[in-house]
């Protein structure tokens, strides 16, 4: 008697539990918080500050109803007691996107504080020069999901900047996100449980290095994209420690990254003079490392036209995509040089909710390349027969055994293969690092 | 023995349900304790001043509002709807300052001068001199570069001072109207950085309300009706004032016989309208231009298309369609309280019904 009654409650259970199980459960961050509303007074020093205001934030965990915005200062020192005593908050803000909202500043320090749950971005910096984000914890708290926000460091058309010793976490979109700037740097941070844990976007003369980026969808992506005000070339990324960024998607359907596949280590996206070297890349679903053309990202629809073109004489297709309407934008990248890096990676098999997953069960034996380069090539590839035209060379050395990848993928993968040889050279950049 | 099992199996299950939906919502803002900072936030020194009685504006009672010496009251002919606020106005010129005449635009005044402007809400509309509520008092400062500096405080509850407003806020006010019926409403105070909304003249900060044909009326001093511009020439504080009948005078809005309907209906445009609708304030990329002076009709707003109001057109075609108030843009906007919709953008939180009387009347009787 009782057991009839019970199994049907227990299969509605079994079932529950099969569907709480079946979906990846997402990592939380859930730090102890005693809110504290000190909103007046430290809006009031914001909308007050001068040139060369020092805003000393105090011990607390404070929460805020509205962006905080600074505009057109000089020499600004905006200061906490640190990442675990000064916290600000602006879970639930009914005014403004950002937490804090930067714009037109020269020679400007963000330092030792934790800045939290901000609808859009947390910390964003647009059209400054001279910044230094230095000891910031950057994160949305709870379980990570698309409702968080997009970036969690977030400078924007700056020049000369520095970010260091930060964290970020749980951002929607990229965690430290370099976007449009020049000259920046990117050292000893940690980025993890973001949809892009750092994120190097049309920027130049960037050095990334001695960061820590693990548990992402992708670690390290160094995109240059298309309609933007700006290009990006010449990026380093070094002594990087890149690890099991095998994290759902959880990026807002529409974005870029959106499409990157988890178990993503490092892209290179149609960015040019970029070397990666000395950095430890491991355990990853997808790829431990690529190198792809921006036509890999193209929508669908724009592949299917893709598939119906006939291949020219030489090998490469001409795709008509809208990207091609900006005559100042390559899509292919070049001048990449991947030297000294150690691949490692405890997967056996690869992820297969993406295309590359299923790419290396057919084509690759399973294995899971540590690098991966698309093969997509301009039309202008090839100078005088057969000849590589340098700005579109790909080197990759001394990384010691490796499991690498040539695609192929502009002709269905025909010519799909793991011979590194070809690859082994030096580009001419070298000497300037 | 077998049900146990299951019983303990749907507690552990119930117990992962139960604590997966105490997961915390995103987007909530929790409850925070409010505090106030025990150590300064910032060394900055506050340059401005934090009182409004440190400036010795006013003699006796402060909230009487009595003008001390070398300050002068004045009034304009035509006044911004704020919410039907009632605005006391006043000009400190430090000893020996003083302003000089200009027949178009601001008066030209000198270094040190203090524009003043009280609003309050009489308790009785019909006796304006009675109990009121003083909510803010702001103060346009002329610097020694020249430039204008913006300032505004704020009364307390016991109207004995006004302190330093930097973040604005909100205050309920309650009157009694022209009819008798009370009314209330959450008044705005608007922030510092809200005051360049409406001063701002291209680059810079400027008034708005002296200029010539504002200025240009009568005005009670000690109990004497004096003409207000040679009532300041007589205490020296303004020179290069014209020949009477050189003098522009805008008509009143409100007074039918101080000007014809079209001339009631610019001069309530250019005071509510055009300090952002003239060839240098805010709203010079919309094409509309609504001073006093402007004489192309096109520029005014007849058969204007709008350019960048976006859902402000409540899908009218133009701005003003003469004789068809109900089809012009400008009723729709000036009538709604919406803020992606209604002009101005700021200042007000209710509809002026009686300048919507006005404009209704005066675009009713425009010839085409």
């Amino acid at each position: 008697m009782k057991i009839k009654f019970v199994l049907p409650i227990l299969g509605v259970f079994a079932l529950l539990a099969y569907f709480m199980l079946k979906s990846p459960s997402m990592p939380s961050y859930n730090p102890y918080r005693d809110y504290l509303d000190m909103e007046i007074p430290i809006l009031e020093v914001f909308i007050t500050a001068k040139d060369s205001s020092v805003i000393e934030l105090p011990e607390g965990h404070y929460l805020f109803s509205q962006s905080l915005i600074l505009d057109g200062k000089k020499n600004i020192i905006l200061r906490g007691k640190g990442i675990e005593k000064t916290v600000l908050s602006f879970k639930g803000q009914k005014q403004g996107a950002e937490g804090i909202r930067i714009s037109n500043c020269k020679n400007l320090t963000i330092e030792n504080m934790s800045i939290e749950d901000a609808s859009g971005d947390n910390l964003k910096i647009t059209d400054s020069e001279n910044v230094i984000m230095r000891n910031i914890r950057s994160a949305w708290t709870g379980e990570v999901s698309t409702q968080n926000g997009a970036y969690a460091l977030y400078p924007v058309l700056c020049k000369n900047l520095l970010i260091e010793g930060c964290e970020a976490i749980g951002a929607s979109d990229a965690g430290i996100y370099v976007g449009q700037s020049q000259n920046v740097t990117v050292k000893n941070n940690k980025a993890y449980y973001n949809v892009a844990g750092i994120e190097s976007e049309n920027s130049s003369q960037v050095e990334i290095y001695n960061n820590e980026i693990y548990q992402n969808t992708g670690g390290l992506l160094i995109f240059n994209l298309p309609h933007l005000t700006v290009y990006g070339e010449d990026v380093k990324a070094h002594n990087n420690h890149i690890h099991d960024n095998n994290l759902k998607n959880f990026g807002v359907k529409g974005s870029i990254v959106s499409t990157v596949p988890r178990g993503s280590g490092v892209i290179i996206m149609a960015t040019k003079k970029v070397s990666l070297y000395e950095n430890k890349i491991e355990n990853h679903k997808t790829i431990n490392s690529s190198i792809v053309s921006y036509e890999i990202y193209v929508p669908p629809k724009n592949k299917k036209k893709k598939k119906k073109k006939k291949a020219l004489p030489n090998g490469v297709r001409q795709v008509e995509n809208d990207y091609e309407s900006d005559t100042q934008y390559s899509a292919y990248p070049g001048e990449i040089l991947i030297y000294n890096n150690q691949f490692k990676n405890k997967h056996w098999i690869p992820a297969l909710d993406n295309d590359f997953g299923k790419l290396w069960v057919y084509k690759n034996g399973m294995k899971i390349p540590d690098i991966a380069y698309d093969g997509i090539l301009p039309e202008d590839y090839y100078i005088q027969g057969q000849q590589i035209n340098p700005q579109y060379k790909v080197c990759i050395q001394n990384n010691g055994t490796i499991n690498f990848a040539a695609l192929d993928a502009a002709n269905d993968f025909k010519e799909f293969s793991n011979d590194v040889r070809n690859y082994e050279c030096e580009v001419e950049f070298k000497k300037s690092i | 023995m077998s049900s146990l099992k299951y019983f303990s199996f749907l507690a552990i299950l119930l117990c992962f349900l139960v604590s997966c939906k105490n997961s915390v919502e995103k987007g909530i803002a929790p409850v925070a304790r409010k505090v106030i900072p025990k150590t300064p936030i910032t060394k900055d020194r506050p340059n401005e001043i934090a009182k409004l009685s440190e400036y010795h504006f006013f003699d006796g009672k402060i909230a009487d509002l009595k003008p001390a010496k070398n300050v002068y009251e004045y009034k304009l002919n035509n006044a911004l709807f704020s919410d039907y606020s009632f605005k006391k106005r006043f000009i400190y010129f430090p000893k020996g300052k003083k302003m000089s005449y200009r027949p178009k635009g601001v008066m030209e005044f000198d270094v040190g001068s203090i524009i003043i402007k009280n609003f309050y809400y009489p308790s009785d509309f019909t006796n304006p001199e009675g109990e009121k509520q003083i909510v803010e008092t702001r103060l346009l400062i002329k610097e020694q570069n020249q430039s204008w500096k913006t300032l505004s405080y704020v009364w307390n509850e016991e109207q004995t001072d006004a302190f330093l407003n930097i973040i604005g806020g909100e205050t309920l006010v309650s009157w009694i109207d022209l009819r008798g019926k009370s009314q209330k409403l959450n008044y705005v105070i608007p922030n510092q950085t809200q005051c360049k909304s409406c001063h701002m003249l291209g680059k810079e900060i400027s008034p708005i309300g002296p200029i010539a044909g504002q200025l240009n009326r009568k005005n009670i001093y000690q109990g004497i009706v004096h003409d207000q511009l040679e009532y300041f020439v007589e205490k020296k504080v303004l020179t290069g004032l014209p020949k009477k009948d050189k003098l522009p005078r805008f008509a009143i809005w409100n007074q039918k016989d101080s000007g014809t309907l079209d001339e009631r209906a610019k001069a309530y445009l250019h005071i509510n309208c055009a300090h952002c609708h003239n060839d240098l304030g805010p709203a010079k990329n919309s094409g509309l231009n609504l001073t006093y002076e402007e004489k192309n009709n096109r520029r005014r707003g007849i058969f204007k298309p709008p350019i960048a109001a976006g859902k402000g057109s409540g899908n009218l075609k133009f701005s003003i369609v003469p004789g068809e108030p109900q089809n012009s843009i400008m009723i729709y906007r000036y009538n709604s309280t919406d803020p992606g919709i209604m002009m101005p953008e700021i200042g007000r939180k209710s509809v002026h019904k009686e300048g919507v009387a006005l404009l209704e009347e005066y675009i009713r009787n425009l010839e085409m």
